[in-house]
């Protein structure tokens, strides 16, 4: 819905400079700041296992295991649910509060860019899941022996960065439909891009159930190619709905560019609710 | 005169969509193609390249699975479908024959880092053992294809057979040094055959079987021609599970909505 902005309280943008709505440091600014956060995760775990999985990280029995790689399952575990469940409801709290509140412009801008910041967060995260750590899956499980289902290798993958895909295309969802109401709002029902992106994450925790089960039912070697694997490949044509994503919020932003030049030609800027 | 009357307005075109590139706006700027394109480089690196690893991994892996009769099969026929879908969307979106290159680099740079870091740097495999292919070429062949026929029907059918071919002959350069002949305890092996031995993996089942075998290594090396033509049939169909991806789960959702969930 477009109205004319009229006494209505309307969210105005207050830039610095530099930080402006699309500028590197300012709309921008999720796009490096959040890949490089996972980016940081991911290497700061494959530098400590250079130094541990060989030794403390082949015995499962083990105390040294126990107190090292079975104790960072249990933090991962955790601390990934609990961010989830924070920003979450972060997201649908203060969402309720701000969705029907008129913005600017620019205001509309900003989140636009910040949402292509939640996609690329998301890419990379996906990369690490999906071509990171199934290397290291790989070179592990065709060397070593398989003795419990949280190895070195999985431990990171399917454990951390699988349920963190979850939380990222299920939160992009969340700051789409509270913060960007007129691609995302509510009323327009659920987007099938979404719908996509986030059946990618799911299926990809669940297939990590289905692997296990057929690791402890048929091999505990490693054949990469086998058909208890394939599904694991359905992740990675689902997350094709992440181009819709692009698509849809640059429809939008060209609207808006449509609106600001009728506003030239003669009308009020129009206000986006 | 229809020629003078189709040339003014194929002017009027090219004037038009001219003025369209030349445009000012507000916010839409060049930042925003740059975020959209490195952005999409990882998430179709990683399609790329977890394709590739599930159904052909362990032909890609190492040299000795390198082989004549699977690898020339599966390997283009997963390699293509990622490249395929990336082929629809630029030609759609920007009439760029480049998306097949674009999905080769991307999974060029994500499988070298895998390969380097975990394989060689992680569990000590010398990277002449555990190289991976290359699609490159490949790749710009197909494109090369897409850009002079503007069909996806001819790219799926000469396009997918050049894939395959332009594939085989690209790494065949890097394979046919470890293809070798070599004698190893009174009998003669390839160079990839005593890799293999050399460096145990034993999680892998059989890990002391010769993967090639049996008339493989007969009839003068026929076989592998013979996996090559069937490799160019099948990457066609690779081709179009590709077009399904790029068309059913990229293009058509956008703006659509399910109304009852």
């Amino acid at each position: 819905m477009t109205q004319v902005a009229t006494a209505a309280p309307t969210e105005e943008a207050q830039a610095k400079p530099g930080r402006g709505p699309i500028d590197w440091w300012g709309g921008h600014r999720l796009t490096f700041v959040g890949p490089l956060a996972f980016i940081a995760i991911a290497a700061a775990l494959r530098i400590w296992m250079q130094g541990n999985a060989w030794t403390i990280g082949i015995d499962a029995s083990s105390a040294g295991f126990n107190e090292t790689y079975r104790a960072l399952f249990y933090g991962e575990v955790i601390a990934a649910t609990v961010a989830t469940l924070w920003w979450w409801t972060y997201l649908v709290r203060k969402g309720k509060q701000i969705v029907d509140v008129p913005v600017s412009h620019e205001v509309e801008v900003r989140r636009i860019a910040k949402f292509w910041g939640l996609i690329s967060t998301t890419s990379v995260e996906l990369t690490i899941m999906a071509s990171f750590w199934p290397n290291m899956d790989g070179a592990w499980h065709q060397t070593a022996v398989r003795d419990t289902a949280l190895t070195p290798a999985h431990i990171p993958m399917f454990f951390l960065f699988f349920p963190i895909g979850i939380t990222l295309t299920v939160g992009t969802y969340l700051y789409g439909r509270y913060w960007l109401p007129k691609v995302y709002g509510a009323e327009n029902g659920f987007p099938w891009s979404f719908f996509f992106l986030i059946s990618a994450s799911v299926t990809e925790m669940m297939q990590v159930a289905m692997n296990e089960w057929g690791h402890s039912l048929w091999i505990t070697e490693e054949i990469f190619a086998v058909p208890f694997h394939w599904p694991f490949v359905l992740y990675g044509w689902l997350a094709a709905g992440i181009f819709a994503l692009w698509a849809e919020t640059i429809i939008r932003l060209l609207g808006i560019e449509a609106e600001i030049e009728a506003a030239g030609a003669g009308g009020q800027e129009a206000v986006a609710s | 005169m229809a020629s003078d009357t189709e040339t003014l307005e194929a002017d009027q075109q090219f004037e038009r969509l001219k003025a369209l590139v030349n445009k000012e706006y507000k916010y839409i700027d060049r930042k925003w193609d740059a975020v959209f394109w490195i952005s999409a480089a990882f998430i179709v690196g990683a399609a790329c390249n977890i394709t590739m690893l599930l159904f052909a991994g362990d032909w890609d892996f190492w040299t000795d699975w390198k082989d004549r009769v699977w690898w020339p099969i599966l390997t283009p026929f997963s390699l293509v479908i990622i490249g395929s879908a990336l082929q629809y969307i630029q030609w759609l979106a920007w009439r760029f024959p480049t998306g097949m290159t674009y999905t080769a680099i991307c999974m060029w740079f994500l499988s070298t880092l895998g390969r380097w870091l975990q394989w060689g740097n992680f569990v000590w495999y010398p990277l002449n053992f555990v190289w991976g292919t290359t699609m490159v070429p490949a790749g710009i062949f197909a494109d090369w294809v897409l850009m002079k026929s503007k069909s996806f029907v001819i790219t799926s059918l000469l396009g997918s057979a050049v894939f395959s071919f332009t594939w085989w002959v690209s790494n065949y350069v890097m394979i046919a040094p470890y293809l070798q002949p070599a004698e190893w305890m009174d009998r003669i092996l390839t160079l990839s055959d005593i890799q293999g031995i050399a460096y145990i993996r034993s999680q892998t089942p059989e890990y002391l079987r010769i993967i090639e075998h049996g008339t493989l290594r007969s009839f003068l090396g026929e076989t592998q021609y013979v996996s090559i033509v069937f490799g160019m049939t099948v990457t066609v169909a690779g081709y179009w599970i590709g077009q399904f991806i790029g068309r059913m789960l990229a293009i058509w959702p956008i703006g659509r909505f399910m109304k009852k969930w």
